[in-house]
């Protein structure tokens, strides 16, 4: 399966989109707001993940049910008590606090593993690269440095086991001075290699003006229109909060604003990214059709 | 109009007693393609350095570089990064960033390049170089060929005047090498860049440069044509020569009159009109394989597959090295012959099969027996076997015995580098060095992987000295190579792996005499003439048979 539909949209766009997600997702208390954060998060993770998707949401939900449970036993306000445990009241009201810190902590958790999925790197710092790219350079050879070091640990432990310095039959002792040396070889070496990549660096003219910042992602119409409809939508979404039409209170007693015109609002900005998904799908479709 | 003008250069190192350049005058035209050779230290890559002012080493240095009109030390930065690209060796260290696209893009970032000419620019290289394909890749998923190109690209994105080469495919396999030489000279006509290169494999430049220095000790011993040198260097009876073309090694060794061949082409056709039509002798014997040694390693039925999923790298390959020979394993990028090896010292598991050294199942070795006294490997970096500060600790690491270390240190030809940093050495010493490492485990099997990898000619014919030595001393010796030079002159039996399987096993004449392409200079050059001549030595041999009496 290729990419996703979103993830082919200009960094921006994605980025913008996670963000009001995300802060949303986690000031809304408002039960109907939370279910519909729930679904569409959940809708777009399984989209972009499909198999592992399951497996990981099924570790989420009994995250979900312990979190919901257990709130009630530090809080013991609320109306209509369940029954006593350890002498301590467990109402329904902090029950239902509990599912709504629950259902909060879940999309996140949904909402930053689409994010991972969508925002690489490299489009983040493409996208930061202009704001300050002395700091995405820097971000970038880091990303780059893990897996060289790892690399060459590999081909140093490698290579002493091949004369007969593996580190296995060793005491706990001769085990740490074995790391050790091969901690300070991988050091050495990579010191090595980053006086040449100076060097290269020097060469190309680094430090010899102020840095611009290759973007491979342009901002196309599509991408306009839809941070357009991102912007439209969230600041309606803000209205909406900022007139109090997601407020709900869970303790002691159960409140909360009736459901507006603005919940629909609020569905239609979470449920971008799985249209897009869905329209470059049937699209995709219909295109090969024609083949 | 010269374009780089180098006059009266000298240059030290601070407390070197010799200067590393002396009285260096060279003048370049714009549109040059000039290569520089010379033994390692001869002063190639200092010299190199000086034309470009960021990387010119601290020192003591008289005379100046002219770029243009200008001394070099006057152009601005900037320029310099715009007008004067450099390659250097390793192809992986240079490379900063983590996408192809955005190493093409790294120089014009940095000399403040506006992002729509940077944009035509990097498309413009990329479809020059045929990165297209993997525009958007990681790097680290790269080949070494393949990044090395990159590098290149990246600084041909700056549209350079002058392309400095320092080495650039010694870390390279021959197929990327070639490659990678076919672009600088596709460069040098379509562009009418500047290139001055630095090189090991004059067999694949020689022929397509203008001019050839040949430096030593810090001083140009000889700058001439192509066709020229050669025979300079052979009339002065000069080392350099060894690293000349084959045909024109051929050429002057069986004392040719005219003008020298460069090419396998000119070789052949000069091999023609100078052999006389009826041939008395075509064959060299084959040398014979002696009593049959026992089997000092032996694959049965190997397969191999990196992950469960994915494919199989070996798929049943069988190989039987006897004890005391020197037995060389060739063949493609990823036909095998390195996972062949790890799975001889135990990196990689085969699934089925067995491993069996001297008689025993690997399996059967405890503990670390196997590594003690028994196998070793010479990994392909040497540096991954550097944990020291000197080269003396560094071997003091695996053995205490100072007459032993002495011993090895003066077969190694390393005693004079006791007491260097392992990276100050150049890349040939280094292998040296790892080798001594390994070699003072005392081992009876030597496994090496790609030994020659960035070693010059007159380091190669010392490191096949050490392995000779090592063979009358009666340990048996398997070099991975794609080096088929090296294999044809030293080994005693040439095995090939394709697609996961040993496929034969020869002596390096049946061998290489047998194949068209995959086969060394010499034998292609005279194939049509003689059927089993593999290596310059064995042309001239047969050469001579052949014209006596004439």
């Amino acid at each position: 399966m290729g990419k996703d539909g979103f993830s082919k949209c200009h960094p921006a766009v994605n980025f913008l989109f996670f963000v009001g997600a995300i802060v949303f997702g986690v000031l809304f208390q408002h039960p109907a707001y939370l279910l519909a954060g729930l679904l569409c998060a959940g809708a777009y993770y399984l989209l972009l993940c499909g198999q592992k998707a399951l497996k990981s949401m099924a570790m989420m939900l009994p995250l979900f049910l312990i979190i919901a449970a257990i709130n009630p036993l530090f809080n013991t306000r609320g109306e209509h008590i369940l029954f006593h445990l350890f002498g301590r009241p467990y109402t329904q009201e902090a029950l239902g606090y509990g599912f709504a810190v629950g259902s909060i902590l879940v999309i996140t958790l949904l909402w930053f593993g689409c994010y991972n999925r969508v925002m690489t790197e490299d489009k983040f710092t493409a996208l930061f690269g202009n704001l300050m790219p002395a700091l995405s350079l820097l971000l970038v050879m880091v990303f780059r440095l893990i897996p060289a070091l790892l690399y060459k640990s590999k081909q140093i432990t490698d290579a002493r086991r091949c004369i007969g310095k593996s580190g296995e039959n060793l005491t706990f002792r001769q085990k740490i001075s074995s790391g050790m040396t091969v901690l300070l070889a991988l050091a050495g070496w990579s010191l090595e290699s980053g006086i040449l990549t100076a060097d290269s660096m020097r060469c190309r003219g680094y430090g010899t003006a102020r840095r611009t910042n290759f973007q491979v992602y342009r901002l196309h119409l599509s991408d306009w229109v839809l941070l357009a409809a991102l912007a439209l939508t969230a600041a309606v979404t803000v209205c909406g909060a900022a007139v109090g039409a997601t407020e709900a209170a869970y303790v002691p007693v159960f409140t909360a604003a009736p459901v507006s015109v603005f919940l629909p609002v609020y569905c239609i900005f979470l449920l971008i990214p799985t249209i897009i998904h869905i329209k470059e799908v049937v699209l995709c479709r219909i295109f090969i059709s024609k083949i | 109009m010269p374009h780089i003008h180098i006059q009266d250069l000298t240059f030290a190192y601070p407390g070197a007693n010799a200067p590393a350049l002396q009285d260096i005058n060279l003048t370049i035209k714009q549109g040059e393609y000039i290569a520089i050779c010379g033994k390692s230290g001869s002063g190639k890559t200092t010299l190199l350095r000086h034309l470009k002012s960021v990387l010119t080493p601290h020192g003591e240095r008289t005379g100046q570089i002219l770029l243009g009109d200008t001394p070099l030390a006057q152009v601005p930065p900037i320029e310099q990064a715009c007008k004067i690209g450099y390659v250097m060796q390793n192809p992986a260290e240079q490379i900063v960033t983590d996408k192809v696209w955005h190493e093409l893009a790294f120089g014009l970032e940095s000399v403040g390049c506006d992002r729509e000419t940077m944009r035509s620019r990097v498309g413009e290289m990329a479809c020059y170089f045929g990165i297209g394909d993997w525009f958007h890749k990681d790097v680290a998923t790269l080949s070494g060929g393949q990044q090395q190109l990159l590098n290149l690209a990246s600084v041909m994105a700056m549209q350079p005047d002058v392309l400095i080469l320092d080495e650039p495919t010694s870390q390279l396999d021959p197929l990327a090498a070639s490659d990678f030489l076919n672009t600088v000279r596709k460069i040098n006509l379509e562009l009418g860049t500047t290139v001055i290169i630095t090189e090991h494999r004059l067999e694949d430049i020689l022929p397509a440069v203008d001019r050839v220095v040949v430096m030593e000790r810090g001083r140009i011993i000889e700058e001439d044509l192509p066709k020229n040198a050669a025979g300079h260097l052979w009339e002065r009876q000069d080392p350099m020569f060894a690293a000349m073309p084959t045909s024109a090694q051929v050429f002057y060794r069986s004392s040719g009159k005219g003008e020298s061949p460069l090419t396998v082409r000119e070789g052949r056709t000069w091999l023609e009109n100078t052999l006389p039509t009826a041939l008395k002798c075509t064959q060299l014997p084959n040398s014979e394989t002696g009593e049959k040694t026992p089997a000092a390693l032996q694959l049965k039925d190997i397969w191999f597959r990196y992950e469960r999923n994915s494919q199989d790298v070996l798929r049943g390959a069988e190989l039987a090295v006897s004890g005391r020979t020197i037995h060389a394993i060739v063949g493609g990028n990823g036909a095998g012959k390195s996972t062949l090896l790890k799975a001889v010292c135990g990196s990689a598991r085969p699934y089925r099969g067995a491993v069996s050294i001297f008689g025993k199942k690997v399996s059967h070795y405890k503990g670390n027996s196997l590594f003690a006294n028994c196998l070793a490997m010479l990994p392909q970096d040497p540096k991954s076997l550097f944990v020291k500060d000197s080269v003396s600790e560094d071997m003091q690491e695996v053995c205490q015995d100072e007459n032993r270390l002495k011993e090895v240190a003066v077969l190694c030809q390393i005693d004079a580098l006791l007491d260097r940093h392992p990276y100050d050495l150049s890349g040939g010493e280094q292998q040296r060095v790892a080798l001594a490492k390994v070699l003072l485990t005392d081992p009876k099997l030597l496994l090496l992987d790609e030994p020659t990898k960035g070693m010059d000619c007159f380091f190669k014919e010392a490191f096949a000295e050490i392995l000779c030595k090592l063979k009358e001393q009666g340990i048996t010796v398997v070099i991975v190579s794609h080096d088929v030079e090296f294999c044809a002159k030293y080994a005693d039996f040439v095995s090939m792996v394709f697609d996961g399987q040993v496929l034969t096993t020869q002596t390096p004449r049946q061998f290489f005499g047998g194949n068209s392409f995959y086969t060394t200079a010499a034998n292609r050059m005279s194939r049509s003439f003689f059927q089993n001549a593999v290596t310059p030595d064995d042309v001239v041999a047969l050469f001579r048979e052949n014209s006596e009496g004439m």
